[in-house]
């Protein structure tokens, strides 16, 4: 949930602050996890000093038991590895998204949306074709920075999740509020207002996929750090769509409204999930399909009868301004 | 009294349709001069053409001394023309104040850099909301500074694009039928505000407008277009007796 509502806040940045359609996201996602898994073990060995015959990527596990041992007794060390793969995989997102909006910013949204979509799709297949990156389909093991907690290293992963969203969260909140956000806010309400008003719409876009794509891209990475792997195999479906689907249940462009929707999207994900298969045998389908089924409804539901999502955006953003007053 | 902003044998066609057709005009220094022309005669073109939204095929544009032709619409409108649209065109989502504050000239709270460190820029936002708030004071909407701007009227749009374009602190405005589409006793009041502006802050107006009946007698001088020639230009008198002006616009 933490990680979706990071790489949800990104993607609002974009879309609902600034108007911009990604629907690449997945690639900065994929991009920060591939990247954190293809250099995190190469700079681990570095950083350590180990002298190995090994390649760090083929040879994942054995290289591993040579560095995990050494994070496991020394936590503080195993953090600053942490701090150090998370900044790996937001600058790998940064890259990703700046890589893909390079050529395609200067578009006109529609064809925008779709260059990105694509663009989406290409890492992927270089995640299972060049296996230097992350190996190609098996994938890589990381090391493990959070392995000293010992059995509760699952309480330790959540609560570092839950930490850097909260972080994003409010930073994300000041930012609507800031000159910065306002202007943004401007560009995605009308354009050549903006434009007659001196503002470089190319360099506004640039600045918000950014860091959307930052936000993103440390997502991937504590992914990939929480569940210790990463495999070529970041779906479409589940980086790209929910996350849009997220934000159009909360409501565009309102920084609670992205928390909103994404708190209880996740929440009745994991409920259907949890409990479909009670009721397997009472539906005339294959109750694997449910979730998406019941998903799918909620969202046309939503989009005819609250398009501004759960949290209507313009009496938020109004009440923030009388606020400051 | 020299002029502000030159037009020299501007030309810009669109296909075979030729939108301007070697325009040439002057607009002098702290006047308020207005457009005129039938539909279709390339007055809004013009502005475009200005402002840097187009290009001009042929011709030149000078803003005092400078020639700005070909000038991307940033450069042009941190030089010092403000323009406002036809169609009344608001940041929708926004308050009336932040439509203001959006316009305010190299904030450095805009920089992602700088957007980080609240106290680099709140002296700057404090002075700007000062400014705005002012500004709106001097069109009578103080009441509205923090209703959302897609909630307004169009005469009221109107005016807050006004408002947005004097942020800028510009020398030259060019507005865009500022009071097509608004009640008669508020376009008289918008004309007088525009010359009550002119006379406090030495500011120059370059207007287009049809409402003839309304703009005229606040205007200085008047030119008048038609088929992206410009046919006549002068004292309001001179021009609406033009019987050139009278045959293309203003009917017998």
């Amino acid at each position: 949930m933490a990680v979706y509502l990071i790489i949800n806040i990104g993607l609002n940045l974009q879309e609902g602050i600034t108007g911009i359609p990604n629907f690449g996201i997945l690639l900065a996602v994929a991009g920060g996890a591939y990247f954190t898994g293809g250099l995190s073990v190469r700079l681990a060995l570095s950083l350590l000093g180990i002298r190995t015959g090994l390649s760090p990527i083929l040879n994942n596990v054995s290289v591993l038991a040579l560095i995990n041992p050494i994070l496991i007794s020394q936590p503080l060390l195993a953090i600053a590895f942490m701090v150090l793969f998370i900044i790996v995989g937001g600058a790998a997102g940064a890259a990703m998204g700046l890589i893909s909006s390079a050529p395609a910013v200067r578009l006109r949204e529609d064809y925008l949306a779709i260059t990105l979509l694509a663009f989406g799709e290409i890492l992927n297949v270089i995640g299972v074709g060049y296996t230097p990156l992350i190996g190609g389909p098996p994938g890589v093991s990381v090391p493990d920075v959070l392995g000293w907690a010992g059995r509760y290293r699952f309480y330790a992963g959540t609560f570092v999740l839950l930490l850097v969203a909260i972080a994003i969260f409010a930073y994300s909140g000041y930012l609507i509020k800031t000159p910065l956000g306002r202007t943004l806010r401007a560009i995605r309400d009308n354009e050549i207002v903006a434009r007659s008003l001196g503002k470089d719409i190319t360099r506004y876009r640039t600045v918000a996929i950014l860091i959307g794509s930052t936000l993103c891209g440390i997502a991937g990475s504590l992914w990939v750090m929480y569940s210790g792997a990463v495999t070529p195999t970041y779906a479409r479906f589940d980086w790209t769509f929910l996350p849009w689907l997220m934000i159009l249940l909360g409501g565009m462009g309102s920084n609670r409204g992205t928390l909103v929707g994404t708190f209880i999207f996740v929440t009745l994900d994991k409920l259907i999930l949890y409990f479909k298969y009670d009721f397997s045998g009472i539906l005339p389908f294959n109750i694997i399909w449910l979730n998406y089924l019941l998903l799918g409804c909620i969202t046309i539901l939503i989009l005819i009868y609250r398009p501004e999502g759960l949290v209507r955006t313009w009496q938020r953003e109004s009440q923030a301004v009388q606020a400051k007053k | 009294m020299g002029s502000l902003l030159q037009v020299k044998n501007v030309t810009r066609a669109f296909g075979n349709l030729h939108a301007l057709d070697g325009v040439t005009l002057n607009v002098d220094e702290k006047t308020v001069t207005i457009l005129i022309g039938p539909n279709g005669s390339g007055k809004t073109t013009l502005i475009n053409v200005i402002t840097g939204f187009q290009k001009p095929d042929e011709g030149q544009i000078y803003y005092g001394s400078t020639e700005i032709t070909g000038w991307s619409p940033q450069q042009i409108y941190g030089t010092g023309i403000a323009r406002t649209f036809q169609i009344p065109s608001m940041f929708g989502k926004l308050t009336v104040l932040e439509n203001l504050l959006v316009a305010e000239k190299n904030h450095p709270g805009e920089s992602l850099a700088k957007s980080m460190f609240k106290r680099l820029w709140a002296k700057r936002e404090t002075d700007a909301i000062e400014k705005a708030t002012k500004i709106m004071e001097l069109l009578g909407m103080s009441e509205q500074l923090s209703t959302p701007a897609s909630l307004l009227s169009g005469g009221q749009m109107k005016l807050v694009e006004i408002g947005r374009a004097l942020m800028s602190d510009a020398n030259l405005y060019l507005l865009d039928e500022p009071v097509s589409g608004v009640n008669p006793t508020l376009a008289h009041e918008i004309f007088a505000r525009i010359i009550r502006l002119r006379e406090q802050f030495g500011i120059t107006f370059f207007i287009i407008e049809h409402r003839l009946d309304i703009a005229l007698k606040y205007v200085d001088y008047v030119n008048a277009m038609a088929s992206g020639k410009l046919l006549a230009a002068g004292p309001p008198e001179q021009v609406i007796n033009d019987p050139r002006v009278i045959e293309a616009y203003l009917g017998a």
